[in-house]
């Protein structure tokens, strides 16, 4: 070939690369959304700073894509029974709210379609969608069931420590608790007296009494819900240790700590009752807010203490994914609007208006730690968690039940620790039974 | 009197009633039977299968059941006698002459409680009966006596349910009583005043047997209603703390809203609804049977 | 009232007052709760958490603003005054008579009919909404006015029965018989003599009806989302339980007791009056 040839070859090969790029990175959500401009896409959200944070981002989605979004605001405690009901009698969800606990539930009942249905698909799947930048144990533990990816992570928390900083100063501690046995053997004294306590610990006889206060004493200490064979793990000495160190805190906790729900154990910290809490996340604008918190200058954040078997966090949060029972077009839009939501181009709009995202990038960038200061705690803790620090399968909202009334009866003293453990295991495992998971008909999901 | 008339006027009469109750309400009632004689759980549809009595059998042999039960009828057996005590001196405060303007306040007064809403009620007893920011504590305090933590001890969770249901059903049997006893014939009322100075006994012997059919209206509505008390218990406590106050109410929602277990939260009911249907006939047959 | 036509006579003077004295303690046990209540709706959050609570304090009404402006409570109380005020009159008109046939008539089955009545108040509401749920959602009526309207129909029309039979067999037989001489019909009996005169039942029926609608919320809860959200239903959903907004949920609890009371102060005297309940026979 002579050179002219070779050139215009070249000239010809480096115009098509460059048509073929420009159309690979032309996929915009304008463009992927134009087939499903009008259509409404319900779902439903909380009542928690998170939502509000995405329900302000909406109306720049709906500009962009036309594409509806209707809200409908419950509490938690009845999220879960309306979905539910929703799906059974076939209603109007297209997108499924999912607490980590309740991914088993939804997927093993197919009501939520795989990510990958839509990740696959070069018309709806954004290019910088990037799995890999999601904190990996957030993305499973909340989105994932199995092997496969339902949701992505959208209300993020992790147990935190908050501290009055000023109340340690004046006890003579220069910084917080690092490790439970600390808070045993040396906050604790000096911290409960004069009608203050060192501790509270949210306890109530709900969801709080299983997630706060129960497993939060069964893992750093080396113990759990389920061993291997998914059977009952609570007679073993590592958890027996746990509860039994829970009990012997309480008299560094408030009277009544078992009446105690979220909003008590945050209030007091926030009057300044107690030296520390062990507390969601998302609780730090109720602390740094000076409407509702008094101690919004002595404020500390840290991660939680950390037990013999290390630092296993309180972990919670919610994903979204989309519902089976949608139509195809709902479908799609739910998934852009699902995937737009949770991007790393969106994740500091969303911090900033309240929510807590998921993406690591976004907390690497300059300047959020300084300015959000619960970041550098909060990375920190998404670490090294257990995704199933709450076994997430079909049969928890039963299994919860157990614990929540069992549990409540070990910290009030009507049954000893070993009493409780050995009815806790032995209806778990009866459930767990009839669900057939030690006769093979079930594999061991947690 | 009664008389009789032509089946097509009866039927005018109650036959729109009948219907309208039967359609909106047999609907729901046969779906319940039914799940009560399946396993149902709303997680697990693809299992639904025929069980005949054993839902049933679970139930009766459950302590937890027997615990709930136990718990509503010590709810029922000391709340009830305090709204009859308190409800007929306030009844018989309230027919005594004189004191135009009181009566007419109080008797305005006595409508509030049954007009706000349960669960409310439920949220006012934790902002009130709060160990730290409640003014019940503050009132006793003021009494001289020791703060009392209500809403986290078991006893005292029992005692402040107790409280509110007394709070805001007292005024309907009060209102109830009051209209019997309107409805003694003054004469003789007026004619057993002038034989006895004793108030008691005209209570007992001339006005009593006007009050016995509000007294079974009582009994029957507050039974009904105590084995269904919900809303105003679960803001307050949710059953907490442990069992303390655990009603079968709030163990049937556990059951059937929580667990989702549809099948077992039926059996419950049904059971729970003999139980009412064998109670009221009871009392029918032993109150009314002075007044027929 | 005969019994209030008797003269006080003298030396009563003492005694009316320890009278007096215990009508006060029964109004001021009463109301104090719901003092309570208005108080809380017009603190902010930091003073409604005050240790020890605070009596005197710098009353607010962003309360009140923020929950019928910001959060809709303004249309779910029109809501619920709707749902209310229709089962009201559908329980009313279709009790009355029937009530009218179990008091005036005779027929087999009667008392087992009027019990049957009764029962419907008896079964749990938790274990229906389900059922209800599924079939609502079936035929396409979730989170409409008429929904509620139907289903408030299984209690109230037992209350309105229960009532009314009574009160319709304490009004004389005379007053029939003359009008059945005369060739009148039972419905022309019904609505020109005995209705009027059984105005009191009717109307306490009424309102029993009304208050138990207003406060329900279980069905509520179930059967709504938004077009047809009941009040409670709504003040129940600021329970989120992570942040009690204290303030809003009294505002929002004060608000819907407010049209019950109105309702009740206008028929108050009929209160009394018309529950008598079968005390003459």
């Amino acid at each position: 070939m002579g050179l002219r040839s070779f050139v215009s070859m070249g000239a010809l090969a480096l115009a098509l690369t460059a048509g073929s790029a420009a159309r690979v990175s032309a996929w915009s959500l304008e463009e992927a959304a134009k087939p499903y401009a009008g259509t409404t896409v319900d779902v439903v959200f909380l009542l928690r700073p998170g939502y509000e944070a995405a329900e302000q981002m909406i109306p720049e989605f709906t500009e962009k894509t036309g594409i509806n979004i209707n809200i409908t605001k419950l509490p938690y405690e009845n999220a879960l029974g309306e979905q539910v009901r929703d799906f059974v009698a076939g209603g109007d969800l297209d997108i499924a709210l999912i607490d980590l606990v309740w991914i088993g539930n939804f997927a093993e009942n197919g009501w939520i379609v795989p990510a990958e249905t839509f990740t696959s698909n070069p018309d709806l799947a954004d290019p910088d969608l990037d799995m890999e930048d999601f904190f990996p144990l957030v993305l499973n533990a909340f989105g994932g069931w199995g092997d496969t990816i339902y949701g992505l992570p959208f209300d993020n928390y992790s147990g935190l420590l908050f501290y009055n900083k000023c109340m340690l100063q004046d006890a003579g501690f220069d910084g917080p608790p690092q490790t439970w046995t600390d808070v045993m053997e040396v906050y604790g004294p000096a911290l409960t007296k004069d009608g203050k306590y060192a501790y509270a610990l949210q306890s109530k006889r709900n969801e709080t009494q299983s997630a706060d206060s129960f497993a939060r004493f069964l893992w750093p200490f080396g113990g759990s819900f389920l061993d291997d064979t998914f059977h009952s793990n609570l007679m073993s000495p590592e958890s027996q240790a746990g509860l039994k160190f829970r009990q012997d805190l309480m008299k560094y906790m408030p009277d009544g700590i078992v009446s105690y729900d979220h909003a008590e154990a945050v209030n007091a910290l926030a009057q300044g009752d107690v030296a520390f809490i062990t507390e969601w996340s998302a609780f730090y604008s109720t602390l740094k807010n000076p409407d509702t918190s008094q101690i919004t200058d002595c404020l500390g954040i840290a991660p939680e203490p950390t037990g013999p078997a290390g630092r296993k966090p309180a972990l919670g949060g919610f994903s979204l994914a989309v519902a089976s029972q949608a139509d195809e077009k709902e479908q799609a839009a739910a998934w852009l609007f699902i995937q737009w939501v949770t991007s790393k181009a969106n994740a500091e709009t969303y911090l900033r208006k309240g929510g807590v995202p998921a993406r690591q990038s976004v907390y690497e960038k300059p300047g959020i730690a300084e300015e959000f200061d619960f970041v550098p705690a909060l990375v920190e803790s998404w670490q090294e968690g257990v995704p199933e620090f709450r076994p997430r399968f079909a049969e928890w909202p039963e299994i919860t039940e157990i614990v929540q009334e069992w549990g409540t009866k070990m910290m009030l003293g009507e049954v000893t620790t070993e009493e409780g453990a050995q009815e806790i295991g032995d209806r778990m495992e009866a459930v767990l039974d009839k669900a057939g998971y030690y006769d093979g008909s079930k594999p061991l999901l947690q | 009197m009664t008389s009789r008339v032509r089946r097509r006027t009866l039927l005018a009469f109650i036959g729109p009633s009948v219907l309208a109750l039967a359609l909106i309400g047999i609907g729901p009632l046969i779906f319940a039977i039914w799940t009560s004689l399946h396993f149902y759980n709303l997680t697990k549809l693809k299992q639904v299968h025929f069980t005949g009595l054993e839902n049933y059998v679970t139930v009766l042999t459950d302590p937890i059941f027997w615990d709930a039960m136990g718990r509503t009828f010590l709810l029922l057996g000391i709340a009830l006698p305090v709204q009859i005590a308190l409800g007929l001196g306030t009844a018989l405060l309230l027919h005594q002459p004189g004191l135009g303007f009181l009566k007419t306040l109080t008797r305005l007064a006595l409508v509030l409680p049954m007009a706000t809403t349960y669960a409310v009620v439920g949220l006012l007893g934790q902002v009130m009966f709060n160990v730290k920011y409640g003014v019940v504590n503050q009132l006793l305090g003021f009494l001289g006596f020791d703060q009392i933590n209500w809403i986290g001890d078991p006893d005292n969770a029992f005692i402040a349910v107790v409280f509110w249901d007394v709070w805001q059903w007292t005024p309907f049997v009060a209102l109830v009583l009051l209209a019997g006893l309107t409805t003694v014939p003054g004469e003789i009322e007026e004619a057993a005043r002038l034989e006895t100075k004793s108030w008691w006994k005209v209570l007992r012997y001339v006005q009593l047997p006007f009050l016995v059919p509000g007294l079974v209206a009582v009994l029957i509505l507050r039974t009904a209603d105590t084995l269904k008390l919900f809303d105003m218990v679960f803001t307050m406590t949710r059953g907490g703390p442990g069992n303390a106050t655990e009603f079968i109410s709030l163990l049937i929602q556990r059951v059937g809203f929580r667990a989702f277990d549809q099948g077992l939260a039926s059996a419950q009911a049904i059971i729970l609804l003999v139980i009412t249907i064998v109670l009221s006939q009871i009392y029918i047959r032993v109150f009314y049977k002075e007044v027929r | 009232m005969a019994a209030d036509a008797r003269a006080i006579a003298p030396g009563q003077g003492g005694r009316l007052a320890v009278q007096a004295l215990l009508l006060l303690l029964i109004v001021l046990f009463c109301v104090f709760p719901f003092y309570w209540m208005v108080t809380t709706s017009l603190k902010t959050q930091i003073i409604a958490l005050q240790e020890p609570p605070a009596w005197i304090f710098h009353p607010t009404l962003s309360n009140y603003a923020e929950v019928l402006f910001d959060d809709g409570v303004g249309r779910t109380l029109i809501n619920s005054l709707i749902i209310a005020i229709c089962t009201t009159i559908l329980a009313v008109g279709l009790g009355c008579p029937a009530a009218y046939a179990l008091a005036r008539f005779e027929f087999r089955g009667k008392k087992d009919l009027w019990f049957w009545f009764i029962t419907n108040r008896m079964v749990s509401p938790i274990v229906l909404a389900l059922p209800f749920f599924l079939i609502v959602r079936q035929i396409g009526l979730l989170d409409t006015h008429l929904v509620l309207i139907l289903i408030y129909l299984t209690f109230n029309l037992p209350i309105v029965i229960w009532i009314c039979t009574d009160q319709f067999r304490s009004i004389p037989y005379d007053l029939d018989e003359a009008a059945l001489l005369e060739g009148a019909s039972q419905w022309r009996i019904f609505r020109s003599i005995c209705l009027p005169l059984a105005m009191p039942g009717v109307a306490v029926s009424a309102i029993f009806s009304f208050i138990f609608s207003w406060n329900e919320l279980m069905y509520a809860l179930v059967l709504t989302r938004k077009t047809a959200k009941t009040a409670p239903a709504m003040a129940v959903s600021f329970m989120e339980g992570y942040n009690l907004p204290y303030g809003k949920i009294m505002a929002t609890s004060t608000l819907i007791v407010i049209p019950v009371l109105i309702f009740a102060l206008i028929a108050s005297r009929q209160l009394v009056r018309g529950l008598t309940m079968g005390a003459v026979k």
